[in-house]
């Protein structure tokens, strides 16, 4: 087989703090192929958004990589020198924000936002700036009218669809994607997830997809990665996910949202809240809030085990795993 | 009534409300915002002609997208805003009629509001008792302030928090904790209803139940009514008893959660209700629909759904469709009515 696109190995990132180091990011593995769809799914302060930001080399102090490597194409990203990395971003992979509106320049239009990205890969006429500009509004289903468009003149929903066609300019192979849709309406985040999966199965770029919500990516990406206290708790293809949770914390979060249809139940949802990263509880990380718990949870922490081809990060896996091995 | 043993003896008089009076009515409520300079005569119709009723012990969820105009309604049934046209009665009495400091008091006492936003609605270098307490000096003056503390841990413990939270400051707060503070901060005041704008939104999935689960717990445990704002139908027809679907301004489908549910008639509820992604079904229906409300400026006469409308018909650009009694709902739609009329009379032909 080919080499993935994006191979991330061990990747663990601290933020110094008064108190100390806390590792948001704890030796988090996972590799993307081509043209993959991966939905990362976590609580706030889970390390979801700190893995991206490690992934597209955007951290800033006090948060660093302490070891681990981003491989994207081969090459190291970590090790990478900032010149390299800004000939890299944009024009190989891009970033989708959770907020267009904080992420676009108020003061700027939409066109001229597009224009001084094409420029700062290279000198461009302004007449394949406007045809691009164009191409990449008509993508993603925006009239290109509003090229001249300030961003405070377009819906949530348009500004976030904008900010999809900036990410589009140069055709990358990876487009990561942080809660684009969690501040749009329910309708706006239907059509607009359906356009990413149609643009992303016509253009054939990867997908990394961050939310809090998995019900967003249940009908899109190819596999999940379940995030928990800055650690993998589980991986998975997308079905088995859905149709059997393995983790007790996936678990968790599929009974977490009421459902449209079907019987009227009570939720529990997920008692508690995520720990505190600067003291992690001992053992497994999840047993103050596991409904499985067991004595040994406590103490022994546990790895990630292999079940069918998916991995989970809880100990009620661990003869499952010896009898497969 | 429930009045007698109640603490609210010092409230002005209630006149005995009709048995069928519901706890809130609202009668063609109606606000429009000027927009533009002092000469402009453009005007946002936020909210046209609306009727809405919420009785005792009772989640009315009300539904529709940003710019549907459901904000503004909580804010005109809290009377931050006042209505352009329309009464609103609240246990009969009309609020127009509740002018002095006393009776204005009395009905912030009634009717209470949890706002959205749980990390812009604290202030941040008080404490989080700070808020509670000021709620109870003010609207329960009654109260020593022994007892306005022991009041406090009781609401706090009514939302599902430890008194001890009562010492800490906002920024030592989850968001799931600062929605409960929120509500703890409504109730302190006794209040018969709750006016809770979207108070998930911001929340993780994960922590959402627990804050629905406190709602269904106020209404059933303290017998208060909610109104619950909300996108999110699927959150509503875990809470609510009722459902009222608003479009740019208007209601279009009102009725018992599960009937508008489960046999939804208006187009755009079953639009809404195909967004819902639901992953215990196996492909989502694909919605080609962008998804824009209109902004409603200086409306012309008819159906402001049409132009999404994959029904509309002539009649739906002439005349402004009103709510109209199909089965237990009420439906804005021509094409809807024509269709109820149709199966419920087939051998008349009009």
């Amino acid at each position: 087989m080919a080499d993935p696109l994006l191979e991330v190995d061990e990747l663990v990132v601290e933020y110094a703090t008064d108190a100390g180091e806390v590792r948001a990011v704890n030796g988090v593995s996972f590799a993307l192929d081509a043209g993959e769809f991966l939905g990362i799914v976590g609580e706030s302060g889970c390390g979801k958004s700190t893995l991206l930001f490690a992934v597209a080399q955007l951290l800033s102090p006090p948060g660093e990589v302490a070891g681990g490597r981003v491989v994207f194409r081969g090459r190291d990203m970590v090790r990478l020198g900032r010149g390299e990395l800004q000939s890299m971003r944009w024009r190989d992979y891009s970033i989708v924000m959770q907020s267009a509106m904080n992420a676009l320049n108020p003061m700027k239009s939409i066109g001229a936002q597009f224009k001084d990205t094409l420029e700062a890969h290279g000198s461009v006429s302004s007449d394949n700036v406007r045809k691009r500009s164009t191409e990449v509004m008509e993508l993603v289903g925006i009239d290109s009218a509003h090229l001249q468009s300030y961003p405070h003149q377009l819906s949530g929903g348009m500004r976030q669809r904008a900010m999809i066609a900036m990410a589009l300019l140069f055709t990358p192979q990876l487009v990561i994607m942080d809660e684009p849709t969690s501040a749009l309406d329910v309708v706006a985040q239907q059509s607009l997830m359906t356009k990413i999966k149609d643009l992303q199965r016509s253009l054939g770029f990867a997908v990394i997809f961050v939310t809090h919500d998995m019900s967003v990516v249940s009908h899109y990406s190819d596999r999940v990665l379940v995030m928990y206290a800055g650690q993998v708790a589980e991986a998975a293809r997308t079905d088995q996910v859905f149709e059997r949770p393995l983790h007790p914390y996936t678990r968790g979060l599929m009974s977490a949202f009421p459902s449209v249809r079907g019987p009227r139940r009570e939720l529990l949802g997920i008692p508690g809240s995520p720990p505190d990263l600067a003291h992690p509880p001992s053992g497994c990380r999840f047993h103050p809030r596991c409904p499985d718990v067991m004595p040994v949870c406590l103490g022994r922490e546990p790895e990630l085990y292999p079940v069918g081809d998916a991995e989970v990060r809880c100990l009620l896996y661990t003869e499952t795993a010896k009898k497969a091995s | 009534m429930a009045e007698a043993h109640d603490s609210q003896a010092a409230s002005p008089p209630v006149s005995a409300p009709d048995p069928g009076e519901p706890l809130l009515r609202a009668v063609d409520l109606t606000r429009h915002f000027r927009l533009g300079g002092l000469l402009s005569k453009h005007s946002l119709h936020a909210v046209d002609d609306l009727d809405l009723s919420i009785n005792e012990r009772e989640i009315v969820a009300l539904v529709g997208e940003s710019g549907s105009g459901k904000s503004t309604v909580a804010r005109l049934l809290a009377r931050l805003y006042k209505p352009t046209r329309g009464e609103i009665y609240y246990r009969g009495r009309p609020l127009h009629s509740l002018r002095s400091r006393k009776d204005q008091l009395w009905y912030r006492g009634e009717v209470s509001i949890v706002l959205q936003d749980p990390f812009s609605a604290f202030h941040p270098v008080f404490h989080i008792s700070h808020g509670v307490m000021r709620n109870l000096a003010l609207h329960r003056p009654e109260l020593s302030h022994a007892e306005r503390r022991r009041e406090a841990e009781r609401v706090c413990e009514a939302v599902g928090l430890t008194p001890r939270m009562l010492d800490r400051f906002p920024y030592e707060m989850s968001g799931g904790e600062r929605q409960r503070i929120g509500f703890a901060q409504a109730l302190a005041v006794q209040p018969k209803l709750i006016l809770a704008d979207e108070p998930v939104s911001m929340l993780d999935v994960s922590i959402r139940v627990g804050v629905l689960n406190i709602m269904a717990g106020l209404r059933d445990r303290e017998g208060v009514s909610l109104l619950y704002i909300t996108h999110d139908l699927a959150s509503a027809r875990y809470v609510a008893d009722r459902i009222v679907v608003m479009y740019a301004g208007h209601l279009v489908e009102e009725g018992p959660t599960e009937t508008v549910l489960s046999n939804p008639k208006h187009p755009y509820t079953q639009l809404l209700l195909s967004a819902a992604s639901d992953p215990s079904e196996k492909e989502a229906e694909i919605a080609a629909d962008s998804g824009e409300p209109p902004k409603v400026i200086d409306p012309s006469e008819g159906c402001r759904f049409r132009s999404r409308c994959p029904y509309a018909i002539e009649k739906c650009a002439l005349v402004t469709p009103r709510p109209t009694p199909i089965g237990a709902s009420q439906v804005a739609c021509h094409v809807a009515v024509a269709e109820a009329e149709r199966a419920s009379n087939p051998a008349s032909i009009s």
